[in-house]
Order: C-alpha cells, then structure tokens, then sequence
C-alpha cells in the first residue's frame, strides 16, 4: 500500500471528482463530505510519502513500468514531498472551511464547484508530483481551467478579471510549451532527469538559452512575479472567497515550486549563476516586486485587494531568495513557500469569514471587529505579525534566513529592501488592526445608555476551526523551523552551495 | 545560406504566426478577437512541434503488414518522429479545453455588460 | 500603446528566430529527436505493444498517464462551462 502513495495521492481527488456530480445528482449534502474524505486520503498519503523520503530518499515511480525517458515518471524528493503536504493539507482546511461560505455565495453551483475543486487540487498535485515536463504542461492546464472558472463565479467583476486571467494564463503556459519544444529539438527528451544530464553539453547554444527565457517568463506569469502580476490583485479580489483562500495561496507557490526545480534540477545552478547570470535579474525583480506590492497594499481600502498585492510582494521574496542562489537565500525561499502558504491562508480565510458576517470587506467598516470576533481576529493578528516578521511566527524566520544570504550574497540593497518591506508591512495591517481594535463606532445618542453592548458574533464553527488550524500552524512552522530545515529543507539545497 | 535558411524558414513562419496570436491578444480591444488571437498562438505551437517530428526521407509512423511476422527490423529513418505528434494531440485538447471555457466566460461577461468591446466594459464598471 | 506592444511582441519573435539559428534544420535525420528517446518507440512498438500504429502505442501506452490527464481537461472544460452558465440561463428566463 505505501509502495503505491504516489499514485494515490494524483488518483483519489481525480477519481473523486469524476463521481462528485453524479453524487450530487442525487444528494446535494453528500459532496461536502465526499470532498473532504478524498482530500483527507490525500492528505494521509502524502504524509506517508515525505517520511518515505526521510527514510529511505528520493522516491521513484513508474507509471505504465516504462522505463524513464520514454514513459512517465514521478520523482519524489525532499522538496516535491514538503510541496505535497502543504498543497493536501492547506487544500484540506479550505475545503473544510468551504461549507457555510459557499453555501452563502454560489448556493446554486455547490455541485460543480466541488467537482472543480478537487480538480484544481488535482492539477497541483499533478504538477508538484511529475518528473516530465510536457506532463507538467497538462496538469498546469488542469489547474489553470478550474482556476479560471473558480474565479469567473465570484462577485459582480469577477468574470472580466477572470478573462484577462485567461488571456495571460494562456500566454504563460503557452511559453512554457514553447520553451519545452525548444529543449526537445536540441535534447530529444522530456524527462527532466534526462534533460538535466544531456543539458551541461549545450549550455552554449541559442537554443537552450531561448528555452530558459521564455520558460521562466512562463512560469513568472503564473507566479505573478512583479511585472507580469497584473492579473492576480483582480483575480484574487473578486473570488469567491473560497477559491481566493484556495488560489492564494497554492497557485503561486505552485509556479515558485517550478521555478526551483527549472533553477536547479533541470537546469544546473552553475548555468543560471556563471554562463547567463540570470539569478541576479530574477532577484533584482523580485526586489522590485516586494516594494511596488507593498505600496499598492497601502492604498487599498479593500482588505482582499491588500491581500493580493501583498501575494505579490511576498511572491518577491521567495524570487529574491532564489536569484540569491546560495545556501541561506534559498533556504529562505523554501522556507517562505511553506509560511506564505500557511500566512496568506489564514489572511484570505479571514477575510472570508468577514465578507461572510459583513457582507463586505471594506476596511472602514472593520470598527469594532476585535470585540465581535474575537478569535478571528486574533488570527489575523497572527497571520499579519507573520507577515511583518515578528518571532515566534514563521515569517521572522525565513525573512532571517532571506537578509543572511543577502548579506552573504554582498546585496546591502535587498537586506534595506527587505527591511524597509517589514515597515510598509507594518503600516497597512496596523491599519485594519487600529480600525478594527480600537476605533470606538460614534456613539448612538438615539437610544439610551452611553454604551453600546457589543455582542460576540463569530463566524460559523466549520470556518472558524481552518482559521484557528492555520494561525497554529503559523506558530508550529516558526517554532519547529529549525526542525524543518534541518530534517527536509537541507536536502533540497543543491551541493555547489 | 540558402541551405541554411531553406532548413529553418518554416520555423520562422510559425514563430510569426504566434506574434501575430501573441499581438492581437494584448492589443485588440474586443475580447472576441483577444480569443482568437490566442488560438493561433496555440495553433503555431502546435505547427512548431510537428515541424520538429519531419524527417527527410521519412513515412507516417505506421507500420504496413507487421502483424505476425518474426524478428521484424524496422529501420528508425524511415519514420517520422511520432513523439511530437502525440503531445500535439494532447495539446490540441488543451486548446479546445481553453477556448471552450473562454468563450463561457465571454458569454457571462456579456450577460453582464451587454458589450465584449474592453472600453466599455470598463466604462460601465466605473 | 499600440506601438509599445508591437515592440514588444517584435522583440519576442526576434529573441525567439535567435533561438531557432543553431536549432537542428528541418527534416534533419540525425537531430537529438529523432536519434535520441523516439527509435525505441519505432522500432519496438510491435515487440512491446503490439500496435502497428506508433502513435497510438505511445498515446495509450508509453505515455498513457498524458493522455489520462488530457481526458481530464476535457473534463475540467466540461464541468467548468456548465459550473459559469448553469442557473444563469433560467435566471434569464424568469427576468
């Protein structure tokens, strides 16, 4: 059984989702919980599968029993197996969150949405999992189509900002396509081990060169690295909120997931570092990326949209920590990857669980917020003192870990960047938290008394269980990074380092 | 020369082919005409790919009347690549798969707004 | 805006013709594609799958799981088109 996890854990939300409608032809109640128990066998899987890989290394399974370079394969390392629990267990706590808030926002299309969901949770799995690029293409094509159809039934602009997600999705994986076409005329393979052992022999050539650009200009549009993000703050805000929770988190460290493995598995690191120099460009932009993301977060009065660019700026960072290229940057990088997906989670589900009691997501209207919801706020706090870096969070850490390998790297400017984001971080959460804590709401000299009694007024207990999940997971990540460092991410560090 | 732009003029065609897909996508202002531009965009991958599959001297990749005979040899520069024709397949669906779910996009936008041209969408969003 | 996106998608398509100068020509039978992964699917498809049809050994076989994940695309498209026009279309109706 734990010889076949690698499969299981593609196979059961796909499979799943195939019955998800005939399910709820029959009964609508029944897919919430049908969803649930799927991603939860993933979700056991992929746990089985990173202590498989702690135990015994890389993990290699052949689909069909072909041989590699001409059938398919997985190849499952330290680095694809922290990705498979973080996408299974974020994607967990969403799909649990998801009942009341769907039911609130799309109550006729809960059905159809189940069934996508799993699919997008399926097409992340699938791109984390494979060892091939032209499979990589498909899967990203799954995740892209529900992603595009998830956002097209929010609010009232979601399906324009959808479209130009569309338009730029497609260019995006269009690139990537392009870029693998290129690689197989000058290698004939598209096994990425493969590639990566014919590759050192024709680092000198236009071709590979071409390929590399384009590739990363690809997975960049997904990623919403800085100047290709326009896409994602539209996107993001209008979705239900839900999909945004989902999306937020997953997609874009999905794509900075392929941006590591095309940086340093398909591609050696001396190729980006010595022959193209390319990783100080990708780190400059993500430099960039942190202050434009950061700035535009302080003139939203929509939290979502604050939200969404600040994926933006901390896309950024995990970009920075890459074009570092050595040991502490990318440790940061990866680091990052597992605190923004569990960071942005909290924020979006928060944020849902407001637009949920609210109707809204307003800053203004935030008055009084701490004494009505006390423990979601609370996780917003967390969420946001994570952001900003304050220790035992999470977010501390890994910006640790990003300004040492800038230090190390003799980049003085991006330590001031990084530093300076902390501060533009803390102007615009002080925002939301001064207006929700301690604005008094005016007040009302029509009735009696001078005090107004505010009553608790939590979100649901099916949303408020993933918002607290999430805010401990936060503090898990901090308090046991070291841990997690030493135990997975040392291994994902490649030797030259 | 001549050898050398007659071995690569055909890749040159597609690739402007895809800039003509890859123009009209961010420049024309109805999104009818933005789907468009991204099918042939897609469609000059796809011819890209095929063109990598040719070989001179080279036959589809089917093999005649080689049901039940022995210690058959095949020579390998007789047939085409079939490699690249499969993704292409794969990527034919994709395609299809996108424009589908565009167009049902398009055709919420112009429930909404009653127009597909971009100004005045955005007009009416204001 | 119209002159900068047509610099930009000309300067694309030059980068790319750049990458296509040392590309191995057209219909070259010693390019890495056709020598280095595809022989063994010409040359064995019979032994291996028994399918005379090369491109159908590979679709169904050799790279069966692609093919798995295409049919999911299909599925993804399908789902997702009914998940943005169902319910409008009877909204419409009763307006």
């Amino acid at each position: 059984m734990t010889d076949q996890a690698p499969i299981i854990i593609i196979i059961i939300p796909l499979m799943f989702a195939l019955i998800t409608p005939l399910l709820g032809w029959i009964r609508k109640n029944l897919c919430y919980p049908w969803v649930l128990l799927s991603i939860t066998i993933s979700a056991l899987s992929s746990f089985i599968i990173l202590r498989t890989v702690l135990l015994r290394g890389v993990i290699h399974y052949r689909l069909g029993n072909w041989d590699p370079p001409w059938g398919i394969e997985y190849v499952i390392d330290h680095l694809n197996a922290l990705m498979l629990v973080i996408i299974t267990v974020i994607s967990l706590i969403v799909a649990v969150y998801s009942k009341k808030s769907i039911q609130r926002e799309i109550p006729d299309k809960i059905v159809y949405f189940y069934t996508i969901f799993l699919l997008q949770v399926t097409g992340y799995l699938g791109i984390v999992i494979s060892g091939d690029l032209f499979n990589i293409y498909v899967f990203l094509e799954i995740a892209s189509l529900a992603g595009y159809s998830l956002i097209a039934i929010g609010d009232e602009r979601a399906p324009y900002a959808s479209f130009r997600y569309v338009v730029m999705g497609t260019i995006g994986a269009s690139f990537y396509l392009l870029s693998v076409g290129y690689i197989y005329s000058v290698t004939g393979s598209l096994n990425i081990a493969d590639v990566a052992r014919l590759l050192p022999d024709l680092y000198n050539s236009n071709v590979i060169l071409t390929a590399l650009v384009f590739m990363f200009a690809g997975i960049g549009i997904k990623m919403a690295v800085f100047p290709m993000h326009a896409w994602a703050p539209n996107a993001y805000t209008h979705a239900p909120s839900a999909v945004s929770a989902l999306m937020a988190p997953l997609m874009t460290k999905v794509a900075a997931y392929l941006m590591i493995r095309v940086s340093f598995t398909v591609f050696k690191p001396e190729f980006i570092i010595d022959v193209i120099s390319l990783n100080s460009f990708i780190s400059w932009i993500g430099a960039v990326g942190v202050l434009v993301g950061s700035i535009f977060a302080i003139a939203q009065n929509n939290l979502k949209k604050m939200l969404s660019y600040s994926v933006v700026a901390q896309i950024g960072y995990i970009a920075l920590g890459i074009g570092l290229a050595n040991n502490y940057g990318l440790t940061g990088a990866v680091l990052h990857i597992v605190n923004e997906a569990f960071t942005k989670g909290c924020l979006f589900l928060v944020a849902g669980g407001i637009v949920y009691r609210l109707g809204g997501c307003n800053i203004n209207d935030f008055k009084n917020l701490f004494r009505k919801m006390p423990f979601t706020m609370t996780a917003f706090t967390i969420g946001a003192f994570s952001l900003i870096g304050i220790p035992p969070t999470c977010g501390f850490f890994s910006k640790l870990y990003l300004i040492l390998g800038s230090i190390e790297a003799d980049q003085w400017i991006f330590v001031g960047v990084l530093l300076f984001s902390s501060i533009l971080n803390v102007i615009y959460f002080f925002r939301v938290i001064q207006v929700a804590a301690f604005e008094k709401q005016m007040p009302d000299h029509s009735r009696e008394g001078p005090y107004e009694a505010v009553v608790i007024d939590e979100v649901p207990l099916t949303m408020l269980i993933p918002i607290q999940v999430t805010a401990l997971g936060i503090l898990l990540c901090g308090i046991f990074s070291t841990e997690i460092i030493s135990a997975v991410i040392k291994h994902v560090i490649p030797v030259s380092f | 020369m001549i050898d050398f732009i007659i071995e690569r003029y055909n890749f040159w065609i597609y690739i402007i082919l895809m800039m003509i897909g890859l123009y009209a996508m961010i420049t024309k202002r109805n999104l009818v005409k933005k789907v468009i531009g991204m099918n042939i965009f897609q469609t000059a991958i796809i011819l890209f790919y095929i063109s990598l599959a040719s070989k001179r001297g080279g036959t589809l990749p089917i093999l005649e009347h080689a049901h039940g005979e022995e210690n058959l040899t095949v020579d390998v520069s007789n047939y085409i690549n079939p490699l690249p024709h499969v993704l292409m397949l794969t990527a034919i669906v994709v395609m299809v798969a996108t424009l589908g779910v565009a167009l049902a996009i398009l055709i919420l936008i112009y429930r909404k707004y009653g127009t597909l041209e971009e100004d005045e969408i955005l007009k009416k969003m204001q | 805006m119209k002159i900068v996106n047509l610099i930009l998608v000309l300067c694309i398509g030059g980068f790319l013709i750049y990458g296509t100068l040392d590309m191995p020509g057209w219909g070259d039978p010693d390019s890495p594609a056709s020598k280095h992964v595809s022989p063994r699917y010409i040359q064995k498809t019979i032994e291996e799958t028994a399918t005379p049809n090369m491109v159908t050994s590979i679709l169904a076989d050799y790279r069966g799981y692609d093919t798995m994940g295409e049919t999911t695309v299909i599925f993804t498209a399908g789902m997702a088109c009914i998940l943005l026009l169902h319910g409008s279309i009877r909204k419409n109706r009763n307006d």
